[in-house]
């Protein structure tokens, strides 16, 4: 009598546990959201992410910014070099949102108020548009006239290229950025930056 | 004998919703074959419930060729990326889930797909960039196959195992030579030609003549003499037009996909381990005549009652030959002129797959061994514990009743890991075709994304490329 009193104590147990586990690895599966800063670092997956776009275009603008060929030209010419932002062309692994990268150098650029900073091919395309279009639906007075653009005297063009190494799950992930300034009337290039990041991932074969 | 005639039933009734259930890949075959692309994307839409969280990455992969086929490049794209982050997320194997897989079958592993499958995923990822006209995306595709591929033949040893894809070089190669690359283009040509020789004994594919032009082509363009000469000597017979006449020409690559990829079904293997056993499953086969998924609940009853057989499930591939050994693609200009190129065989899909399943093999004969060897040994545990516990009256009929359940659960639960990715073709053909600028009229079997009966015209560019696919279903 004792045994049966016994064994049906354990099986009770048993079966609280095997509720408890269930109810335990149900709240795997919640989703949870956190707002954060848009300045904390998130590495998920390792891939090229904003806080890598925006590093990169903060160091390489300041660098770019601090080297001679602005004080020569400030001085040859007694005012701000113009600059616009040409290509950069994407030569990773990754399908990397350039033109996210291209307006964190715009910003940073324009923001330095050491240049003056105009649009670009794309965005010069739908301004010109518009003034097109004032000079047939809007005011006289208050039409913007054509021929009256500011000409760029430097572009800031580059490439974002990668080197992958990859063996038993550890991932190592080189990130190359050059970004030239190229005189528009010489095509001399009047400064080379380059920003390497270097990432490394490693997964787990096996977990439990 | 009541008891026993009631327990056999109510067991029948209960295994035979193990069935399989009404393959929807019927309804996209049959949708591929009148070339109704939108139908067949949404058969696989309609299925994704039968696909379950298992399946994920297989999922991805039936409508990223679906979704190409319909033209609808972008969302193509974003189902086979999830794929492809879905096949790195598995990399990481749970010791919960192979051992789930270890006491039930291989089918509750989540699907990460056959290596060539894997490299299918970036090479259909490719085609819709360059189809969509986002040339650098589709090289961004072409690195990270160079990448996939790299890592393969890291990994794997054994020389005449797939390591390396002849047709995926051959496509970045197209690619960056489309793309102004020349020298990267002509890397990926010589892999491909290296690939393709290596593998000339599994892989049931010859190397394309279009490929010797394009590496006599890129090797002269490069100035890279010595290789020049060494394929002048290799193909003697084969001309080929410089770079620099080809740049003020226009290029349409053709990809015809033909006929449907192998299946894959259960092969059974009925262990006996007693002497009336073997008699019985004698006499099974013999009713039977084969060990067909459909006799799979009067098997589990029959060796659940007699309680010494073990059943192992292994994998099978059934081929689906195409009929087509080529296709020609013909264009005509607005002065009636027209050009003609046939296709050739870049990819055997099925001898792809046979060499992956032939791969696994072992591992997965060893792994079901282990795994029938298991149940049987609970299912005798689980009978005889039941026997002594129901005492001497009723240990007859309980272990019966018991013996049935466990042993014929055991057999009814034994089945092979039949997923593969379906929607691909038996067979991968490719042209490429040079032409003057202009207006052309494509004259060729089936276009995907595009309404056969109204044809397509192509407004072709010096120096432009244009990539058609076509899918042909015979």
């Amino acid at each position: 009598m004792r045994v049966s009193v016994g064994g049906g104590r354990a099986r009770s147990r048993m079966v609280v546990l095997i509720l408890g586990f269930l109810a335990i690895s149900g709240c795997g599966h919640e989703t949870k959201v956190t707002r954060v800063d848009t300045g904390v670092v998130t590495d998920l997956s390792g891939r090229w992410n904003d806080t890598d776009s925006r590093m990169v275009a903060e160091s390489m603008v300041t660098e770019a910014l601090n080297y001679p060929w602005l004080d020569t030209f400030s001085q040859s010419k007694h005012r701000q070099p113009v600059v616009v932002v040409g290509t950069v062309l994407n030569n990773s692994h990754e399908h990397i949102n350039v033109q996210t990268f291209v307006t964190d150098l715009e910003r940073e650029l324009t923001n330095s108020q050491k240049v003056t900073f105009v649009a670009g091919k794309g965005e010069r395309d739908e301004v010109r548009n518009e003034r097109k279009e004032q000079a047939m639906y809007a005011r006289e007075d208050t039409q913007k006239a054509p021929g009256k653009e500011i000409g760029a005297d430097y572009m800031m063009k580059g490439t974002i290229a990668t080197i992958l190494d990859e063996a038993d799950g550890t991932t190592a992930m080189f990130y190359q950025v050059d970004l030239q300034m190229v005189d528009l009337e010489s095509n001399a290039k009047v400064w080379f930056g380059q920003k390497k990041i270097k990432k490394v991932v490693e997964k787990k074969r096996t977990v439990f | 004998m009541c008891r026993q005639s009631l327990l056999a039933g109510s067991f029948a009734a209960l295994i035979a919703g193990c069935g399989p259930p009404v393959s929807h890949y019927l309804l996209v075959e049959n949708s591929l074959r009148v070339s109704d692309f939108q139908q067949a994307d949404a058969a696989v839409r309609q299925a994704e419930k039968e696909y379950g969280t298992k399946s994920l990455v297989l999922y991805g992969m039936d409508r990223g060729m679906t979704l190409q086929l319909a033209g609808d490049y972008q969302q193509s794209n974003l189902v086979l990326e999830r794929s492809e982050e879905e096949v790195d997320r598995l990399y990481t194997r749970t010791v919960r889930t192979e051992t789930a897989a270890f006491l039930t079958s291989d089918t509750t592993l989540p699907y990460e797909g056959d290596p060539y499958e894997q490299v299918m995923i970036n090479v259909l990822k490719a085609l819709n960039y360059a189809m969509s006209g986002e040339w650098q995306d589709a090289l961004v595709e072409a690195r990270r196959l160079d990448h996939r591929l790299n890592v393969l033949s890291d990994r794997v040893k054994d020389k005449g195992a797939y390591r390396e894809d002849g047709y995926a070089r051959y496509l970045t190669g197209i690619l960056y030579e489309s793309t102004g690359d020349i020298n990267n283009a002509f890397i990926a040509y010589r892999k491909a030609y290296e690939t393709y020789e290596s593998t000339r004994a599994w892989s049931k594919t010859g190397l394309p003549v279009q490929l010797k032009r394009d590496l006599l082509r890129t090797a002269d363009a490069l100035h890279l003499s010595q290789e020049l000469i060494d394929y002048q000597r290799a193909f003697p017979d084969v001309s080929w037009l410089s770079i620099q006449e080809q740049q003020q020409l226009a290029q349409v690559v053709l990809i015809s996909y033909n006929g449907r990829a192998p299946r894959k079904e259960d092969q059974f293997l009925d262990l006996p381990i007693s002497l009336d056993a073997l008699q019985l499953v004698l006499l099974n086969r013999g009713i039977a005549q084969s060990n067909r998924y459909q006799n799979r609940a009067a098997d589990s009853i029959l060796y659940g009652l007699n309680g010494r057989v073990v059943r192992v499930a292994l994998p099978r591939l059934v081929p689906q030959k195409t009929q087509v050994p080529v296709d020609t693609l013909t264009l005509v200009s607005d002065g009636e002129a027209r050009v003609t190129a046939r296709t050739e065989l870049v990819q055997n899909v099925t001898a792809l797959a046979d060499k992956a399943l032939s791969e696994r093999m072992a591992g997965i004969t060893v792994k079901a061994l282990a795994r029938a060897a298991l149940k049987f040994s609970l299912a005798e545990g689980a009978t005889r514990g039941a026997q002594q516990a129901a005492g001497k009256d009723a240990a007859p009929w309980v272990g019966l009743a018991v013996g049935l359940l466990t042993k014929g659960l055991a057999v009814a639960s034994e089945e092979a890991d039949k997923r593969s990715w379906r929607t691909l073709p038996d067979e991968i053909h490719l042209a490429r075709l040079w032409v003057p600028a202009g207006q052309y009229h494509v004259q060729s079997p089936i276009f995907a994304g595009v309404d056969s009966r109204s044809g397509r015209t192509l407004s072709l560019a010096a120096g432009g490329t244009v990539i058609l696919v076509q899918r042909v279903v015979q």
